[in-house]
Parts: C-alpha cells; sequence; structure tokens
C-alpha cells in the first residue's frame, strides 16, 4: 500500500526546483508516475514529499532544427512522441520504439524524462536515444548541465542525477547522412518490457558499400543500456556479408553482461543478442543502402 | 421439433449495462457504517513452528480495534470434503505450525487499512523454522521432512482408476510409448481479488458480502468455523469478479473478517492484494505425469497406463478432486478397452493447489494429446484418423465410470479436418496443432454431505405477469444469470425482459451448489425448467378454462401467447391469463419450484460436452518465439443456449488456456514465488489473442435442459495440447514440460539438430 505523502505540485521549471530545493531531506519527483507509483504501491519507495511536474508544460514540446537535431522536453508522454508528424519524418525509429512501448494507457501517462530518470535497464528509450548520439540536459537549482546518454545510466535504476537534479530534455543531433537507424525488443507478450534489445545505427561511406560508423546498443543485457564498442570496431570500413554479421552477433553476445531471471536464463539472452544484432545490423545496413542510391 | 423463441438466439448479458456503467456493486465497492479495515499478517517461513505471538504492541496502536490470532477461534480444521473429515485439513489461522509462505497467522481490524498495516509489523512471531520441502517427488521419500502428522511420506490423497485387462492389452499392442510429462502451476488471476466484508449483529447474525463461486459452501464452512448456525449466517454475493475455481473454498478473507467482526461487533472489510492473491490463495496443480499406450498397427486403442504426482501444495483443498477428474479424463474422450491410473497428491510447503478452470482435465489433456500425435507420427497414420477411429460415441459406457449418452465428436473432428484442408498449404514455420477433448456437466458427488437438492428454484408470477426468478447459482462473469433467465423465459413463454432475477444472497435464494465444475447450464438449468414449467401449468389451468381445449396439454405459451397448439392463432394474452389466474387463486401470485439433483448418473456426471481443437501457431526458428494464429474449436455442447455467451466463454477460455500452453508459469525459490505481481506473471492480453472461431456442433443431450450441456471449462482443457502439437507440426520437435516457452523450443530444437548431424 502506498504510504501518505506530502502533494506538492510544480507549474514551471523554476518552482519545481524550488520546491525540490526546500524538501531535498525527503522528496521524489513524479510526472506520469507510471514506474513510481509501482514502487510506492511496493513500498520500495516512500516519500514524505513527492513534487508532481507532470504539470509543467515548458518542458512539453518537441521541437526540430535542422542545425541542432530534435529536442523533446521531459514531460512529453510516450503518445505525444509516437502521434508527432514531425518525429515521423526526422526520427521514424522513434515512432517505431514508442509503438511498441507498454499499452496506449501507460504511453498517455508515462514521460520521456520518467522513463529515462527511472533507469530501468529494459527501457526502450535509453538504448535508441544512445545509438542516436543523443545528450540530456540537466538542470538543478544551482547549475545546469549537459551529458551524453552514453554517461547518462550508472547501474540497474540509477543515473547520474544528482540530488536536487531534473531532467529537462533529451537532445538528438541529425541523423547524418547514408545512415539508418533501427530497433527491435525481443518480448514474449506484445509491447511489454524487453527481454533483450538491440539499437543500431548504421553509417555508409560514399561507396554505399562500407560501414563508416557504428553505433551499436543493446537493453537489458546488463545493469544498464551499454555501447557494443568491440562490435561497432568490428563493423567500420568492412562489406557486409553473413560472415561479418555472424561474427558481430557472437562479439556482441560475449559483449553483453545478461543475468539470468525468471523470465530468461543468461544463456538464453546471449544468443538473443546474437539474433537480434545480426537482424538489426543487417537491417540498418540495407536501409543506409537505399538511401545512397 | 419445437422451434425456440428464446434459446439459441444471441442474448446479451442480462448484468451487462449495470457492470459497464459501474453500477454493479462488488463486494470490493461495499462500504458500511462504522466499517473497520482488516489485514492478514502471513508466515515468512515455509514450514515452521510457532512458538509465540504477541500482539501487545499492535494492539497499542491507535486506531487497531482488534488483533486475532489461531488463538481467537475454535480451530476447526475445514474443508469442502466435509463428508471425509481427515481432508478437512486446514485452519486458515494457524495455531501450531505454518506450512507455506503466505499462510494466514494472525489478522487485525483498524480504522483504515494503513493503521492496519502499520499494526501487522508490529506483531511479533516467534517462529522455529523446520526444514521444508517444496517438489512433490521429493517429499514422496522416505526421511523427506513431514508436513502433517498423518500423512505418512506426505502422501495426502491416492486414486485408482483401473478397467479391463491392462498387463494383458499391453502385451497384445503392437506400438507401446511410454513418455513423461510435466504440468506447471497456473494463477486464477480473478479481476477481482478475494475480498469479504463481515457483519456481526450483537443479536448472533452474521452476514458477510463476499466474492465467491457458491454463497451456499461459504455459508455452511462458515458455520462449521464460526460455531454458528446456518441459517444464523447470511452470505450476500451479487457480482463476482471472476473465479475460475478460486472461489468456492473459504477463503482467509473471509474467515478473518467474520472472525474480527464477531469480536467487534462492527463490520470488517477485508481485500487482498494482488501479492497476497498470487501467493496465498489457491492455484492450479502442477503434475508430473507417466503416460504408457499401447496400440495396434492401424493405431486402435488398447491399453493406457497414467501415473501421476501432483503438488499438492500444504492442504488438501479441492486436490483430491483434481486428482481424480485428471485420471479420468485422461482416458478421454477416446475409447480404451483397458486403463489403469494411480494418482498421488502430495504434500508440500508450497501454496495449496486446488481448482482451477478445467479442475485437473487441461494437465490431463495436454500430456495425452501430445502423445497421440508422437504415436500418429511413429505409425505414420493421420492425426485426424487416429482420434476418430479411436472416438467416444453417444451410449458408450466408460466401464465402472460413465455412460455417455450424447457425444459429437466424430462431427467435431469432421468440423476441424474440414477447415484444416481449407487452411491448405501454410506458410513456412507453420503448424497447426489439434486436440480432443471433453469435460464433465457438473459433478454428481456429495463430498459436502448437503441434505439439499444440488440446485433449486423458485418461480413467482405477478399480476402483471413479471416473472421473479429465484436461483442459488453464482454469475461469476460467465453469464449464468443470462442463461437462467433465458431457460426459465423459454419454458415459462415469456421474453427474457419478463424475468426479475434474484441470485446471491442466502437469505433469499433457494440452494444450488454454486458454480464449479461446468454445472450451471445443466443442473440449475434443469431446477429453473423445472420451476417454470411448473408454473405454466398452473397459468394454463386458468386458461383452459377459456379456451376448452380437449385436454391442458394442448395448450401451450410461446412470447407471452397463450394458445392451443394445433391453432396457435387462437389464443389469450399472457398477461390476461395471468391476471385470471390470480384473482382466481384467492388473489395469489403464481409460485413454484424446481429442483435437480443426479442419480444413478455413474461416478462423475451426468453428461459430457466433447470437442476438437485446431491453433495455428508460427514459431520463430532463431528465437523459438511462438505467435498464435488461428484457433478453431467445434465444440458440442448440446443444445446452444446463447451462441453470444458460448463466444465469449470460448475467447476466455483460449486466453487462459493458451498462457498455460506458453506463457504463465509461478516459478518458485524454496517455496517462494517469485512473480506475485502483474508485471512478471504474463497473461495473454487481446493482442495476443488470435483469431478465433467457434463451430457449434449439435447434439441433445437428454438429461439436459433442451438438450443443453456445459460449455465453460470444458473449452480450457485442449488448449496446451493444441498449441505443443502446433509446435511439434512447426518444428518437428515436442515440448513435454508447460508452459512451453521460446527457450524451451530452442533448446529443443539445438537438441534435435546435434541429434541429426550426428
Ligand atoms: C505496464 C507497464 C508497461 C511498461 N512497458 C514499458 C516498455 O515496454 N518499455 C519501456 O521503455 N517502458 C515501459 N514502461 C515504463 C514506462 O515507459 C515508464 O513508466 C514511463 O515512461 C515513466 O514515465 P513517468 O512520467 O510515468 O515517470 P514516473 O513514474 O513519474 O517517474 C519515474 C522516475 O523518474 C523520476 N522522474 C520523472 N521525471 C523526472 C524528471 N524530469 N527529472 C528527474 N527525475 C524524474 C521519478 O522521480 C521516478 O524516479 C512500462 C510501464 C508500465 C506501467
Amino acid at each position: 500500500m502506498i504510504r501518505d505523502f506530502i502533494y506538492l505540485k510544480a507549474n514551471t521549471v523554476e518552482e519545481a526546483l524550488d520546491l525540490i530545493d526546500q524538501h531535498k531531506e525527503d522528496y521524489k519527483v513524479i510526472c506520469g508516475g507510471q514506474s513510481l507509483l509501482i514502487l510506492m504501491r511496493q513500498g520500495l519507495v516512500a516519500p514524505e514529499h513527492l513534487i508532481d511536474i507532470k504539470s509543467v508544460e515548458e518542458l512539453n514540446y518537441i521541437q526540430f532544427d535542422e542545425k541542432e537535431g530534435l529536442r523533446i522536453g521531459a514531460t512529453t508522454t510516450h503518445r505525444t512522441v509516437e502521434l508527432s508528424p514531425l518525429v515521423l519524418e526526422k526520427f521514424p525509429v522513434l515512432v517505431h520504439m514508442e509503438e511498441n512501448l507498454a499499452s496506449i494507457q501507460t504511453r498517455n501517462w508515462g514521460t520521456i524524462g520518467g522513463n529515462l530518470c527511472h533507469g530501468d535497464p529494459a527501457g526502450d528509450p535509453g538504448p535508441v536515444f544512445m545509438a542516436l548520439n543523443g545528450a540530456v540536459k540537466i538542470a538543478s537549482k544551482q547549475k545546469t548541465r549537459t551529458l551524453t546518454l552514453d554517461e547518462f545510466f550508472i547501474d540497474y535504476f540509477e543515473t547520474v542525477l544528482e540530488e536536487g537534479e531534473i531532467l529537462l530534455e533529451v537532445r538528438l543531433p541529425p541523423i547524418p547522412p547514408r545512415t539508418a537507424v533501427v530497433y527491435e525488443k525481443f518480448n514474449i507478450i506484445k509491447n511489454d518490457q524487453g527481454i533483450i534489445s538491440v539499437a543500431a545505427s548504421i553509417t555508409l561511406n560514399n561507396d554505399g558499400l562500407s560501414c563508416n560508423d557504428a553505433r551499436i546498443v543493446i537493453g537489458a543485457a546488463a545493469p544498464a543500456p551499454i555501447r557494443a564498442k568491440e562490435t561497432e570496431k568490428l563493423l567500420i570500413g568492412e562489406k557486409i556479408s553473413k560472415g561479418l554479421l555472424e561474427k558481430a552477433g557472437e562479439k556482441a553476445s560475449e559483449e553483453a553482461d545478461p543475468v539470468a531471471d525468471i523470465h530468461a536464463s543468461e544463456e538464453y539472452r546471449r544468443h538473443l543478442v546474437g539474433v537480434l544484432i545480426k537482424k538489426m545490423v543487417e537491417k540498418a545496413w540495407e536501409q543506409a543502402k537505399a538511401q545512397v542510391k | 421439433m419445437t422451434k425456440f423463441n428464446v434459446i439459441n438466439t444471441p442474448i446479451h448479458n442480462v448484468d451487462g449495462i449495470a457492470k459497464v456503467t459501474g453500477r454493479a456493486v462488488y463486494t470490493f465497492d461495499v462500504n458500511l457504517p462504522h466499517m473497520l479495515h482488516g489485514k492478514i499478517l502471513r508466515s515468512p517461513y515455509p514450514h515452521a513452528k510457532i512458538l509465540n505471538i504477541d500482539t501487545s504492541q499492535a494492539e497499542a496502536l491507535t486506531g487497531v480495534k482488534a488483533v486475532v490470532t489461531g488463538k481467537d477461534t475454535l480451530g476447526v480444521k475445514q474443508g469442502i470434503w466435509r463428508r471425509y473429515k481427515e481432508l478437512c485439513d486446514e485452519e486458515i489461522l494457524a495455531r501450531d505450525k505454518v506450512c507455506y509462505i503466505g499462510e494466514p497467522v494472525a489478522a487485525v481490524a483498524a480504522v483504515d487499512e494503513d493503521t492496519a498495516e502499520e499494526a501487522l509489523d508490529l506483531i511479533e512471531v516467534e517462529y522455529e523454522p523446520l526444514s521444508a520441502v517444496f517438489e512433490p517427488l521429493e517429499a514422496i521419500k522416505e526421511g523427506a521432512p513431514l508436513l502433517h502428522e498423518n500423512a505418512e511420506r506426505n502422501i495426502n490423497v491416492t486414486r485408482h482408476i483401473e478397467w479391463g485387462d491392462v498387463d494383458e492389452a499391453f502385451k497384445q499392442a503392437d506400438y507401446v510409448r511410454e513418455d513423461w510429462f510435466r504440468c506447471s502451476s497456473q494463477a486464477h488471476v480473478c479481476m477481482e481479488t478475494h475480498c469479504a466484508v463481515a457483519d456481526y449483529i450483537p443479536e448472533g447474525k452474521l452476514t458477510v458480502w463476499t466474492s465467491t463461486q457458491s454463497h451456499y459452501y461459504i455459508k455452511v464452512l462458515l458455520s462449521d468455523v464460526l460455531g454458528l448456525k446456518e441459517n444464523d449466517i447470511r452470505v450476500i454475493s451479487r457480482y463476482t469478479g471472476g473465479g475460475f475455481g478460486s472461489k468456492f473454498e473459504l477463503d482467509s478473507a473471509q474467515f478473518c473478517s467474520s472472525v474480527l467482526s464477531m469480536k467487534l461487533c462492527k463490520p470488517v472489510k477485508i481485500v487482498l492484494s494482488r501479492e497476497e492473491e498470487f501467493m496465498a490463495t489457491k492455484r492450479r496443480t502442477p503434475m508430473f505425469y507417466y503416460l504408457r499406450s499401447g496400440v495396434k498397427k492401424d493405431g486402435t486403442f488398447l491399453a493406457k497406463e497414467a501415473r501421476v504426482f501432483t503438488e499438492g501444495g500444504a492442504y488438501t483443498a479441492m486436490g483430491a478432486t483434481a486428482l481424480y477428474l485428471t485420471g479420468f479424463f485422461q482416458s478421454f474422450p477416446y475409447v480404451w478397452p483397458s486403463y489403469r491410473y494411480d494418482g498421488y497428491r502430495v504434500y508440500t510447503n508450497t501454496a495449496p493447489t486446488s481448482a482451477m478452470r478445467g479442475f485437473g482435465a487441461p494437465q490431463a489433456t495436454f500430456c495425452a494429446e501430445t502423445q497421440i500425435d508422437l504415436i500418429a507420427e511413429e505409425l505414420g497414420i493421420d492425426r485426424i484418423d487416429i482420434r476418430r477411429k479411436n472416438a467416444m460415441y453417444a451410449d458408450y459406457e466408460v466401464p465402472g465410470q460413465a455412460t455417455i449418452q450424447s457425444c459429437g465428436l466424430s462431427e467435431c473432428l469432421d468440423r476441424v479436418e474440414e477447415w484444416i484442408k481449407d487452411r491448405g498449404k501454410l506458410p513456412p514455420h507453420h503448424g497447426i496443432g489439434i486436440a480432443a477433448y471433453g469435460f464433465m456437466s457438473g459433478g454428481i458427488f456429495n463430498w459436502f454431505n448437503t441434505p439439499y437438492a444440488f440446485s433449486s428454484a423458485v418461480i413467482q408470477v405477478n399480476v402483471d405477469g413479471k416473472v421473479d426468478l429465484f436461483i442459488g447459482s453464482q454469475d461469476m462473469g460467465q453469464g449464468s444469470n443470462t442463461t437462467m433467465s433465458m431457460i426459465c423465459a423459454e419454458e415459462l413463454g415469456v421474453r427474457v425482459e419478463d424475468i426479475r432475477l434474484h441470485m446471491g444472497d442466502t437469505d433469499k435464494c433457494p440452494v444450488d451448489l454454486g458454480a464449479w465444475g461446468s454445472r450451471e447450464t445443466l443442473m440449475q438449468g434443469n431446477a429453473v425448467k423445472m420451476a417454470a414449467a411448473e408454473a405454466k401449468k398452473q397459468i394454463l389451468k386458468y386458461a383452459a378454462a377459456k379456451m376448452s381445449p380437449n385436454i391442458v396439454y394442448d395448450l401451450d405459451i410461446k412470447d407471452r401467447w397463450v394458445h392451443l397448439l394445433a391453432r396457435p392463432e387462437r389464443g389469450l394474452s399472457y398477461f390476461d391469463v395471468v391476471k385470471e389466474a390470480i384473482r382466481g387463486k384467492e388473489g395469489q401470485p403464481i409460485v413454484a419450484r424446481g429442483h435437480y439433483t443426479p442419480h444413478r448418473k455413474g461416478m462423475i456426471s451426468p453428461a459430457y460436452s466433447f470437442g476438437v481443437q485446431a491453433v495455428e501457431a508460427s514459431v520463430d526458428s532463431d528465437t523459438g518465439k511462438v505467435t498464435l494464429k488461428n484457433c478453431v474449436t467445434a465444440h458440442d455442447c448440446g443444445q446452444v443456449i446463447n451462441p453470444l455467451g458460448l463466444q465469449g466463454q470460448l475467447e476466455g477460455a483460449i486466453a487462459m488456456a493458451a498462457g498455460y500452453g506458453f506463457i504463465e508459469d509461478l516459478p518458485m525459490d524454496e517455496g517462494k514465488i517469485l512473480n506475485p505481481n502483474l508485471v512478471d506473471y504474463k497473461i495473454l492480453r487481446t493482442t495476443e489473442m488470435p483469431e478465433t472461431t467457434v463451430m457449434g456442433v449439435t447434439t441433445y443431450e437428454p438429461e439436459g435442459p433442451f438438450g443443453a450441456k456445459e460449455a465453460g471449462e470444458g473449452l480450457t482443457n485442449p488448449t496446451a495440447g493444441a498449441l505443443a502439437n502446433a509446435v511439434f507440426q512447426a518444428t518437428g520437435t515436442s515440448i513435454k514440460e508447460l508452459p512451453i516457452t521460446p527457450e524451451k523450443i530452442l533448446n529443443a530444437l539445438r537438441e534435435r539438430n546435434k541429434r541429426e548431424k550426428k
């Protein structure tokens, strides 16, 4: 059961940061509540003050700029991202990711900021944003800082957010030419959390044949989403072949560090990493190649 | 043939509008003045002695009104098998020792839930942990820790069924096959968790609102454990948010709220949390199954031997019935000239296992149907042909057990065969699996030891022709309220909207044993039909005076029209006749009764449903992931009463049974359930549902109302087996362990590839 708490509502970023500052001994930020309320109901989190930022409208936006790329405000819901024509045009992979993220009810409430700050290694946006070379803007009453998503996740349900800080926005640079980004998760029932997920961004050289750059991210395979850097190295400079994909799959399953739980064994998770890597790299490669023509 | 006006027409649930508009008051919604809230303290140990319970600190907490432990109860060991005292072994509030994680040890009533929960933390229980055992095959071994003194080697119940000369028949067999299977557990996952509001008044009367499948059972069981007279207890259960077998035994919410209310003379409400629901209510019985079958070269079945060890959990619950029924339905729906079954229910330090939709038959059907496909494959016989060759038929007698009066199995096989043919060539990695099944339409057993008829109904026809129908059956979402209204309307000759239904209240309704064992349509239905026929007879007596037929039997009522059978256009308005009839009866409304108890109907049930299901699934050979595509069911439930109800039952059954087949499980570590929440316990949702089709195969069941049989639990029997066979068709490997997870499929594929390489 949820323990009693004092509910405080912020309407602006400034108000939110003030409230947090005033109650820093014992508080928790709540946005859509989709993750936090579960923890509170299980008694795992019992804050004295709950600071609600869901109505902070200045963080509810999706903006695109050819130079800067895409900016998504922290209180933007999953559903808003999913239905945005702008996102569909510029970052279709995000729409695909959202369509498979939880139920519509959860997507209507859950926010991008809440999802990232919850720090669930099985979350979908994390790996995709990492593959897109994204960054986050974070602020406290004292300071504002920007970090790459590669630096953001630390451990199970732990991020670099310090006491007093909130996440303001996610920034995704424009997708480079001859680049495709794809994402898929493996789950047993549709729209459930992934048992393993893989995001792959492949950039081809001018020749349209060899790989110029690769960003490969694996979700749910370690305490936080991880970049499969060895796998990336293996791909860069190479031309696609069955053998290459096979090797990439093997390498990535080595790089992953999954643990067994009731949903899958460690071995099976490693196997899935291999399967998904092969599939995603091939898919991204083909899509990138199609752009070269 | 009489044409029906109501039967076999699609009628929307009579409770539907109340439910979707939120007017339906479930127990969860009951709030009484001065009501207190209760919480239950549960054992963290799978096996431990209770040395002492100190409740003083909890009692001292502001807002706490009472704390009770087993010492405050009569300590009655209770259970539904009341005729067999040794099988009544559960006290609900443990006094001396606990046998599973989640077993109740104390309960608190306080001004609100928060306070009650806080008080639980203040109760100090001193336990002496005992060594525990979790697996039936371990628990049955010599020297394993014992749960109950009188149960040597932890054997709780054994069941033996045998006919024919099994050993001799095996000698005649051309082909003998042996397999081991493992059937997992499953949670009922009712939308409404177990809950009760108990209100005891100083005059010595107790009223309990509760979510149950049988208000009559709960009333009697409460009287057993509380020392009150049966009829000083009133149980009210107007709406029940799902049952599936989990709600006809006495539960901790009902018992603890009653004990607390009796102590305080105030209403006490207890609603179990979802976690409690998973960890400490009953669940589907896991089974280890050994099967040996002997057949002739041409596929004729000769002999079958089955041995089963079930994980009983800490208490008997309804597990004894599951043990018998799995043995009986293991032979279904085929003619096995000889058969031997030995079942052992073994106590373990886990949450008790009990009844769940299908009651042991889904397990049996999974094992049996998987093995039959393997036999057919081995012998090179078509899988439909082998089933057709051995199918049960009308008037077949299961030796010493049952007589099958109506059986549409062969037709079901034909229909499914046609569908498979029409489906044509399947895409790669697709397979269609089939499973044939049967089920009972209510049990004939009276282990509850009731002197009442199994089902009763009372009808009162009022001056405006509106009909009050009083029934004891419980609608828990399966639609029995609608079914009974339809049966009543058809027999009496009125419309469904003319019926005012009274149910879910032991003070107002006649006794019915409740909604389990797929018994309502046949048993309550027969009682309702009898009452309606009697009421009609009374009405027709008055019509006869006006219409002067040769004999009163020449009259009938259809759609509110009282008429001569031979000349239907000649008649009178039903409403007018009723008014006159009541006037003629010194102003008394027309009252009639009906009842039903099966007699001389073998050991199990008065009637059996049959069916065949085909499941089409695809299997991803890289990951082992299964996707359901189509599910087609030919079901013989005798005369269909409500086609909409049948469709609803079928779709619900598929969601539940397919979930059992490939998703749902209750993994444990040292007796602790690891997924007691709906994040980790997965169930099928609409997005995973395949296309479903039901092909009604109509037979006439002489024992059923208008020829009807069950369409409730039977539909959960085939799906796990059909799914397993679909995987077999798609991949060539057969998985003998439920649930059929992607990981198991992948491992099996690897094994096979290794074997093939060698
Ligand atoms: C049934 C279900 C299924 C789900 N399935 C998926 C899935 O398939 N894939 C997936 O990725 N996710 C899934 N989720 C998780 C869901 O996406 C997240 O719960 C949601 O995005 C969290 O957002 P929220 O606004 O509700 O966060 P909240 O629950 O309000 O907060 C979550 C955490 O983030 C903190 N927080 C919130 N906003 C900020 C901020 N701006 N700055 C700092 N801290 C903040 C809170 O303090 C809290 O610790 C599922 C959730 C549910 C309930």
